[in-house]
Formats: C-alpha cells, structure tokens, sequence
C-alpha cells in the first residue's frame, strides 16, 4: 500500500489523486467503514467533491444520503455486536433484581403503614418476623385493596426468587471464576456497577474493593472521614462474616483475587481451576487473621 | 438564532422527544441542552444554513435535532450503543444527520467518514475532554469555530470546578486555541463552562 495514499469511506486515493473507488456492496462497505482507520499526522481531510469525481454519487445531496446510509448501517451493526456480548443481558437482568428488591421494600413498607392503621393493635417491635411472612399475614387479615396489594407484592416476591436464580446461574456461566470466588448475584452485582465484564476486567483491585461505596469514599477523598473498606463484596459472607478488625484485611485480599478473576472471565471465559484453588486459599488465611 | 419572545426555538419536524412547540417551531430548553443554554447566557457561534458541523458527545440526538433544524449538516458522533440506538431513530428522520459510533478520544477511526467543519462541538463525560479538543481540531476549516462544553466534573470530581476550569483553558491555549468567550451555564447547568475558540493555526 501506498504510504501516502488517502481512504475515505467511497474510496482511496493516491498521492497522484487517482482516485479508486470502493465497489462492494452495503455489507462490505459498512465493514470497511468500521476498520479503516486513518493516520492523522498524514491525514488529509475528505473533501467530498472527490466522492463525485470518483463516480460514486451524483451530487451533494447524493453524497450525504449515501454516507447517512451507510453510517445507519455501520452504527446498528455496532450496536447488535455490543449486545450480542454475554453480559449484556446479565447486566440488564441483575439491575432489574436490584430494583425489583427497591420496589418489593416500598411497597411492603407502605403496606404495613397501612395495615397499622386498620390494626391499632399491631405493631412490629419485638418481632422478628421477615418482610415475606409480614405480607403474607396483612394479605390473610386484610379485605379490599389492601388484600389485593399484598397479593401482588407476594406475587412479586416469587418473581424476584426465580430471577435471583437466573441472575445466578448466568453470572455462573458468563463469568465462573470471579462467581466462584464471591457468588454469582455479587458478581453480577460487581459487573453491572462497573458497566460490564470488559469495563471490570480493567478495573484495579482498589477499585473493585470499594465499587459500591461511592457516597463513603468520596466523603473520604472530599473531608477525612475513613475510607471505605468495602463496597458491593460485603455481601459476601467472607467479608461480612469476618470479625471486623481484620474486615478491610480480608475486603482486599478478596479484591486482588477478583480483579484477576476478572479478567480471567473476559479473556479466557472458563474456569480455571488451578487459579481458583489457589486464590480461596489465599481468601481463608487472610480470613483467618493470617499473615499477609 | 430563531427567538420568539425570549424562547430560543428551531424549524424542523417536532415530536423527536416531545419537545413544546411554539407557532410551529420547535422549542429548545435551555435546562435541558447545554448549548441552548449557552445561547442564553452568552453568545455562542451564530448557526446558519450553510454550516457543517462535526458533534461530539451526541448522545440521545436531542441536542443534535436542534442543530441540523439549523445547519447544513452535522456529524454526529457517539459511543455508548444504548443512545446510539435513539440517535439512529433521529438520523431515519433528518436527512442532514450523519450518526457515527465511534469513540471521540480517537478521531482516526471516523476520519475517513468526516469532512472539514465550519463548527465542532464537543459536550463528553470524560476526563481528559482538553485533549479531546485539541485531536479534534484537525477537522476544523481555518476560519471554524469549537464549541467545548466543559463538564467539570467529568474532568475531576474533587477538584474545584474553577480550577478544572483554568486548567483546561490552559491548554487549550498552549496548543494554539484563540479563546472567544467563556461563560458559566449557570443557573441553566451545574459546574459546566462553555469554551467558544477558533483553531489554531497549523
């Protein structure tokens, strides 16, 4: 190739300025558009006349329908690439869980405001009753609405279990080694916080330790409160579980791990075992208020 | 620019984002467009039907609709699929949008796409948008104009906007911009500087 030569998307064009242009048809075109890419400090820019000249279109109006045309194309080809990516859809799926839990807890709470104030008598001090069991009794005392309200956060309760489970089983699949190390919601959970698999994969380990905490860590970085120890992998029994002087400890051995599980889940997409065995051992000693 | 009263309007088909009309135009909020807003508190640079315009940042299209109702035509470019989506939506109805999902840190990759432009505007959540600025400069026609809608808080969250501010100008300058006007979005849009320049001069 001709280093000086010129490509545009109708064609190239020599350093003689014969111009050649490009014949395939819309597919071809739009990837070609898609993987050209220009050498900016020899760049010299697209005059459109050019594209006349070349024989590829009538006239001005000619030429912006076709580019139009063509960029439609090469931007809907992009867009179905990125969602075909298996996380994709967990993404989608793991937020909707997450908002799902938001709604599920609103409704309750209203629910229950409301159901005292048919019940004077009751109250949910000095009961440890769980939200699901609390529906489940204002749905059975109530007529009307209130009946019918119940209903339907039950019904969204049962629905919220069975994406719990989907969301799981998927993260389990798209990202294996990062879900065995910490579960696949909380890996979900991680992925979506951080946008998808590839936006985690390049995230720090310090950064993946405090994914989540965005209101602590930037109380921290603003004022001097303490900065956060953990985010989002606090739900993780590991985290949570650990007596809390040595939480941060574990929090970022936990992290370390992670930030290569990740990456193993983006660029080799299975499990790899050696690396997992390796890495829970390495989690359980620092849980262990081991030596690091 | 278009006004009725002191409503900033533009003439095209309505109903993209089920934006007010107003005697048949279209309004255009200063709240919800940043370069709306900067025709409101400052000057900005005068759209005219002849203009070719390189957009940055083009995100849902609803900014990009007003600007093609008063250019000639204008390259939109965006990167996240999921606005792309609705930008192509707006393209099928504007014969003079151009959608381009391409990164804008890196120009190359839609160089051979774009033409020389009377006018750039740039409105990106990313941190190093001076530099964007600068690479992009190169489609710019010498006597064009560049439009930089400084997100101060893309830049650096903890950093105090004015100082994010000055040093964005900083650079701009170094790298051979003549500034034109600058001017705080307020109270239109938060901790947001629009940067009116003109290219340097190769």
């Amino acid at each position: 190739m001709c280093p000086l030569m010129q490509s545009y998307w109708f064609g190239d064009i020599a350093d003689n300025g014969q111009c050649q242009p490009f014949t395939g048809d819309m597919n071809a075109m739009v990837s070609r558009i898609r993987f050209l890419s220009a050498r900016m400090d020899t760049h010299i820019p697209l005059v459109w006349e050019q594209a006349v000249s070349c024989g590829v279109c009538a006239g001005r109006e000619d030429y912006l329908a076709r580019l139009q045309a063509i960029c439609i194309a090469a931007a809907g080809k992009g867009i179905r690439e990125h969602y075909a990516g298996k996380d994709a859809e967990l993404l989608q799926m793991v937020r909707m869980l997450d908002e799902m839990d938001e709604v599920i807890n609103l409704l309750s709470e209203r629910a229950a405001d409301w159901y005292m104030v048919r019940h004077p008598a009751f109250s949910r001090k000095y009961r440890r009753t769980p939200a699901s069991i609390l529906v489940r009794t204002m749905r059975e005392n109530s007529r009307g609405a209130l009946l019918k309200v119940a209903g339907e956060i039950e019904q969204l309760a049962e629905t919220r279990t069975a994406l719990a489970k989907e969301v799981s089983a998927r993260a389990n699949d798209v990202m294996p080694n990062t879900s065995a190390l910490i579960g696949g919601l909380v890996a979900a959970r991680l992925m979506s916080r951080a946008g998808g698999l590839l936006p985690l994969s390049r995230l720090p380990a310090s950064a993946i330790q405090v994914l989540g905490a965005k209101t602590a860590l930037f109380a921290h970085l603003r004022t001097n409160t303490p900065s956060p120890k953990h985010g989002i992998i606090f739900q993780h029994r590991r985290v949570h579980n650990a007596p809390r002087e040595i939480r941060g400890k574990v929090a970022r051995v936990l992290a370390g791990k992670l930030a290569i599980a990740a990456r193993l889940d983006y660029f080799r997409g299975k499990a790899a075992p050696e690396f997992l065995a390796e890495a829970q051992e390495r989690i359980d000693a620092a849980g262990k208020g081991g030596e690091i | 620019m278009i006004w009725i009263g002191d409503v900033l309007v533009s003439q095209g088909e309505g109903g993209v984002y089920n934006e007010r009309m107003l005697g048949g135009a279209r309004v255009w909020e200063p709240y919800r467009s940043k370069l709306a807003a900067l025709y409101h508190v400052g000057k900005g640079v005068e759209l005219v039907p002849s203009m070719r315009v390189l957009y940055l940042g083009a995100a849902n299209g609803t900014t990009v609709s007003h600007v093609a109702d008063y250019t000639e035509v204008v390259y939109a470019v965006e990167f996240a699929p999921r606005p792309v989506q609705d930008l192509i939506e707006v393209a099928r109805r504007r014969k003079n949008v151009i959608p381009i999902m391409a990164d804008a840190t890196r120009p190359e990759t839609y160089a051979p796409l774009v033409e020389e432009v009377d006018l750039v505007y740039q409105d990106v959540a990313q941190p190093d948008q001076a530099a964007i600025a600068v690479r992009n400069s190169v489609f710019l026609k010498p006597a064009g104009s560049y439009i930089l809608m400084l997100k101060t808080r893309s830049v650096d969250a903890r950093k105090d906007p004015e100082a994010v501010y000055s040093e964005t100008l900083a650079v701009l300058l170094s790298a051979g911009f003549t500034i034109v006007e600058t001017v705080w979005l307020s109270p239109y849009h938060q901790d947001h500087a629009a940067i009116v320049c003109t290219k340097p001069l190769a």
